[in-house]
């Protein structure tokens, strides 16, 4: 997204811009304080993963990935990655439900894509005020048992990757063209 | 989709719109819209533009919450719509959206738009809308 249209954007103005758009959103709207994570402190949050016990068919265990793309002066998207039950946590946040009360599958994905609509939008707004952007609706996938972030193959050009832990759980977000 | 709330709170009902492709953030308005110490009458739901203009045909509202960026007819797209109509002038047009562009912020302006509330928002700026939305009501 910088490097064709927006030159002057620095890898570090978009690393600041996105981490101040998460903390905006998790802090303001879903009521939970980022901390940032360097690479070791991530890996072992992830690699914990499995020991936070399993949900049901494992599903607490796996990844969700959101994805957001945005088209306009400028085209990329944002994505994160968070262990399932990090999103699950986020979505009973915002609604204001008790820790015990269970959230359906798709409330979840739901939440998580709108979490990722958030963040990707505060990140917008801040980079171009006077520019209009078009959202793509949020598209979210729960990732295989055996997928999290540390294992996987680089693919589309990663403009920034931000690792961070929200209630001690992981969580990537990337800004990709 | 509809709730009604209990009929005595519907003496003087405001009744309310919500649009937004977002499940979840339908929930979260209806439960802020909650919060707001009025008498709410029915709060109807709709996940786009067509179907909230179904809604508006059928039914009287009186404020109507929308997002910009939906599918099938996104929130511009109604806007539009419902300030072509002269009997939804008085309906209170609040938007509630990522996009906080100085563009999309004037393009709203132009259909009339009464408030424009960015998101990621406190629940408080929510409420507090509809309470001066009362007010304006009662004065």
């Amino acid at each position: 997204m910088s490097s064709v249209k927006s030159p002057a954007l620095t890898p570090a103005d978009l690393y600041a811009v996105l981490q101040t758009a998460l903390v905006e959103v998790s802090e303001n709207a879903f009521f939970v304080f980022v901390e940032r994570c360097d690479a070791g402190q991530f890996a072992a949050l992830a690699e914990q993963m499995p020991a936070h016990g399993a949900g049901p068919a494992g599903q607490s265990r796996a990844w969700l990935k959101s994805s957001v793309a945005y088209v306009g002066a400028f085209s990329g998207s944002v994505e994160i990655a968070l262990p399932e039950r990090l999103g699950a946590s986020l979505v009973a946040s915002l609604l204001g439900m008790s820790p015990d009360e269970e959230l359906a599958e798709s409330q979840t994905f739901d939440g998580v894509g709108e979490f990722t609509n958030m963040v990707c939008g505060a990140c917008l707004s801040r980079l171009g005020d006077t520019a209009l952007f078009e959202l793509r609706v949020p598209a979210v996938t729960r990732m295989a048992l055996e997928w999290n972030p540390l294992t996987e193959a680089p693919g589309r050009a990663e403009l920034v990757c931000l690792m961070v832990s929200l209630n001690d759980l992981p969580m990537r977000v990337r800004v990709l063209a | 989709m509809k709730q009604n709330n209990p009929p005595a709170a519907q003496a003087k009902a405001l009744n309310i719109l919500i649009v937004d492709d977002s499940a979840t953030m339908r929930a979260l308005l209806h439960r802020v819209v909650g919060l707001a110490d009025l008498p709410i009458g029915t709060i109807y739901q709709a996940p786009n533009g067509l179907e909230a203009l179904k809604i508006l045909e059928t039914y009287s509202v009186q404020a109507l919450f929308t997002d910009l960026n939906m599918p099938v007819m996104n929130g511009m797209d109604l806007l539009r719509e419902v300030a072509k109509r002269d009997s939804w002038k008085n309906i209170l047009r609040i938007v509630i959206s990522t996009d906080g562009s100085k563009l999309r912020r004037e393009e709203a302006r132009e259909l009339n738009v009464d408030l424009y509330v960015e998101k990621p928002f406190r629940p408080e700026v929510v409420r507090d809308v509809l309470c001066q939305i009362a007010g304006a009501d009662a004065s």
